[in-house]
């Protein structure tokens, strides 16, 4: 997100920042004064490029349409220390989680790990498939091995309710 | 019937931008007994009061009723105004048609001017059963209390003094002096604390007008504006206060180590000790949670006894009560530092070289803990880098919302220090988020510090991580550069903002005294009286009203020393008659309003009425503030309230209700 970016894009647009506001209950949680406490903590700033008082600054001033389509939104680590530290309880956690909900809501293109993460919870309810360890020993280790019962697989019932929740969320 | 006159201020467009002023004029016409209504830009100005003194002339009107701003901004104004054409000031009614109606109403600018027209019937209809009423003069006692010996204290006691009134100075803490004695340098001429203080404390020691109270509290105040009644506790200060000399050879001797209150516990001091270098009075004060004489057992130790040559030292002392009469007070009790431990993220408390701002001060100051050397605390070493952080407990929701007022400044005048201290070499930073240098020649101090080479990073640090070794690093995403800064310091001062004192809570309960949204003590008016408080004869100095640096003290100091002269000076003052009022015959003596009344001016009493004993109450006139508690509950309608009589009220509410204009 730079200089750029934000003169290169369309002017605010007012009604894809209200349907943030909206989520976000109010115009609180982007209150912000810019003291950069936020981005100078920020755990996906070194790697990834995570500017969380950009990000609020860009939903204030409308221009929220380059954020959607944007990967940076989805590098955050949820890790809420700008939540917890901001002087002003703003916060740049939730208004990341609700440009999240937006993204998916207007179909734009999704991380693939965040697609695969979905398909993995349907098929097996896990977030990982169980995977084998090895010790210092070279000693490979299984569930079985360590006596820990078989992993149950979900139900078809649990599918179908996941995905009707989740085109439920999407609707 | 009374002649009424209604008179409808347009207030600029404040009042008339909203409400239809001619349709409430043309209104209030139609309504009984109401002779003239007229309409004007501003009510208040000079032509104004001219056409309502007139009119009272011309058309014989006996109640005036006026449609305009808030009775706390223009009622007195008014009130002249009737007087001087003749009308007892009590006849007038002021309809609140701004704050009550314009102004919370703007966007309905139809409804309002119903609102308006309903208010104007309802002061009518109060208006019409208005009674003319005496201002009471009563004597003032020309004698001022003032509490908290800091440099606001200081400042309003001397002027005072000089100006020949009796002055008593109460001080909790064992001398005088407050935050600025414990200040190294001041901003932004970097003069030295201490040397344009102390020669201040010693004049109000000597001074023959000014009686001080130190190592004191203040337990009660009653009484009213002009005859205030207050008690006094000297805590016991195990040493005569007229017999020690302040030679010191008892704190040599002592065995028994205390953290340094007034070097912020960097430094220890002995169980006996001086409370500062600049003591004033400059006298030893025993703290009996340590001394082992006094928390153990009467024959241990006694080692300050052996020596002391005057024989000041007196283990026997008690607590001791006095009652002082004074006029008026000045409240000057100042304000606390933010305690830096409650932002768990910049590891005050938890890495031993980051300070605080005081603890800085102290440091620097030639008679501190460490002679006025800047050093790291965990190695004792002179820092190569140092990294300020702005903005600690203040323009912060979580803690306070205020700016603090002088967390920038302090910043940039402990930079300079330590540029001055430490040399050219060192690595100085201040991380800030906007630097207010507001005040006269503040800007030029900022320029100055820049001058010095001291690097202003635009960005606060998420936090504060340490080394092994002490030292610490900080990350800072600088706004200017769009980059993230890797800093490593030896020591990080922390900016603690001013906040309320943990007292106030205490305090504003003595003192009958509100306090405003951010904590500290509320004025009257926040542009218009700013130096008083709600209650009448009691002011303000000093950051107990708010956040504030030395000259914003000492100038509101003196404005509130002027202003209780002005209260004193006079001999004698009015009290207004808007004062709870006992019909005898109607008292049944049942004692409901006694317990209810805020200022206890509801008395019970026994009289003989035809040789019968009969239980009534007494209301004291002098300590009433008109309230109109006990008229509300008096269940016999025994008690009336002056102004705001239960027919006045309930006239008012009946033509709120119908359209009758309150004739029934």
């Amino acid at each position: 997100m730079s200089l750029v970016d934000l003169t290169s894009m369309a002017k605010p647009n007012k009604e894809i920042r209200g349907k943030i506001l909206t989520k976000l209950g109010g115009i609180e949680l982007i209150n912000c004064f810019q003291c950069l406490k936020c981005t100078s903590g920020c755990t996906a700033f070194k790697l990834l490029e995570l500017a969380p008082h950009e990000v609020v600054k860009l939903v204030k001033l409308g221009f929220v349409e380059g954020l959607i389509t944007s990967e940076i939104i989805w590098t955050c680590a949820t890790c809420l220390k700008c939540t917890e530290r901001c002087p002003q309880k703003a916060s740049p956690y939730h208004v990341i989680m609700a440009l999240r909900n937006l993204a998916v809501e207007q179909g734009a293109k999704i991380p693939e790990a965040y697609l695969k993460a979905v398909s993995q919870i349907l098929e097996t309810g896990l977030l990982q498939t169980t995977r084998k360890v090895t010790t210092k020993e070279m000693e490979t280790f299984d569930r079985k091995r360590l006596g820990l019962p078989e992993i149950k697989y979900p139900t078809k019932t649990f599918k179908t309710v996941l995905l009707k929740v989740l085109e439920g969320a999407l609707a | 019937m009374p002649r009424i006159g209604v008179y409808v201020c347009h207030c600029g467009l404040n009042i008339a931008g909203v409400v239809d002023v001619e349709e409430v004029t043309r209104y209030a016409k139609t309504l009984p007994d109401v002779v003239v209504a007229k309409h004007y830009t501003y009510m208040c100005s000079e032509s104004g009061q001219r056409m309502i003194q007139e009119d009272i002339r011309a058309y014989g009107l006996e109640r005036i009723v006026i449609a305009a701003c808030s009775p706390r901004m223009h009622e007195e104004t008014f009130q002249k105004t009737v007087l001087e054409a003749g009308l007892n000031p009590y006849l007038l009614e002021i309809v609140n048609l701004r704050e009550h109606c314009s102004w919370p109403h703007s966007e309905e600018p139809e409804k309002a001017t119903e609102k308006a027209k309903e208010l104007v019937r309802m002061g009518v209809a109060k208006a019409r059963l208005l009674e003319p009423l005496e201002k009471r003069r009563v004597s003032v006692e020309k004698s001022v209390l003032v509490v908290g010996g800091g440099i606001a204290g200081i400042q309003a006691s001397i002027d005072l003094a000089n100006a020949g009134f009796k002055v008593y100075l109460v001080e909790k803490k064992p001398s005088i002096g407050g935050r600025m004695a414990q200040l190294d340098k001041t901003f932004p001429t970097l003069d030295c604390s201490a040397c344009i203080l102390t020669p201040k404390m010693v004049e109000v020691a000597r001074h023959p007008n000014i009686k001080l109270l130190t190592n004191a509290e203040v337990i009660n105040v009653s009484g009213f504006v002009g005859n205030y009644e207050v008690t006094v506790v000297k805590k016991p200060r195990y040493v005569e206060e007229d017999k020690c000399v302040g030679c010191g050879l008892c704190i040599e001797v002592c065995p028994v180590k205390v953290p340094d209150e007034f070097n912020e516990g960097l430094s220890y001091t002995r169980a006996i000790s001086i409370y500062s270098p600049h003591a004033v009075p400059n006298v030893a004060i025993i703290n009996p949670e340590y001394c082992l004489r006094l928390k153990y057992n009467k024959d241990v130790c006694g080692k300050c006894l052996e020596v002391c040559g005057t024989k000041a030292i007196n283990f026997e002392q008690q607590p001791e009560t006095l009652q002082l009469r004074v006029g008026c007070i000045i409240l000057a009790v100042g304000a606390d530092v933010f305690d830096a431990t409650k932002i768990p993220e910049l590891g005050y408390g938890r890495f031993k070289n980051v300070i605080s701002n005081i603890e800085f001060e102290r440091m620097s100051d030639a008679s501190g803990p460490t002679g006025g050397k800047i050093l790291c605390p965990q190695t004792g070493k002179p820092p190569k880098s140092i990294v300020f952080i702005q903005c600690v407990g203040s323009r912060d929701k979580r803690f306070h919302e205020y700016c603090c007022r002088v967390g920038c400044m302090v910043s940039l005048k402990q930079a300079i220090l330590a540029r001055e201290k430490l040399g050219k070499d060192v690595d100085i930073y201040i991380c800030f988020n906007d630097i207010r240098a507001f005040g006269k020649g503040y800007e030029e101090f900022y320029r100055r510090a820049r001058d010095l080479d001291i690097n202003f990073v635009n960005g606060i640090p998420s936090e504060v991580r340490s080394a092994p070794d002490g030292s610490l690093y900080l990350s800072v995403y600088e706004k200017s550069i769009n980059k993230l800064l890797e800093l490593h310091a030896d020591l990080v001062v922390l900016a603690c903002g001013l906040v309320p004192g943990q007292d106030f809570d205490r305090i504003s309960e003595i003192f009958h005294l509100p306090r405003s949204a951010d904590g500290f003590f509320l004025e009257a008016h926040p542009k218009l009286r700013p130096l008083e408080s709600p209650t009448a004869g009691i002011f303000l100095a000093g950051a107990c009203q708010g956040p504030k640096d030395i000259p914003d003290s000492v100038a509101q100091a003196s404005g509130a020393a002027a202003k209780a002269m002005a209260l004193l000076s006079k001999g004698e003052i009015e009290i207004e008659p808007l004062k709870a009022v006992l019909n005898q015959d109607l008292c049944s003596g049942c004692g409901i309003c006694v317990p209810l009344c805020p200022y206890d001016a509801i008395k019970m009493k026994t009289e003989r009425v035809n040789g019968v004993e009969k239980l009534r109450v007494q209301i004291v006139e002098a300590m009433c503030q008109g309230c109109g508690t006990c008229a509300s509950t008096c269940p016999a309608g025994a008690i009336k309230m002056q102004k705001y009589t239960n027919e006045q009220i309930l006239a008012q509410v009946h033509a709120a209700l119908t359209e009758s204009g309150g004739v029934k």
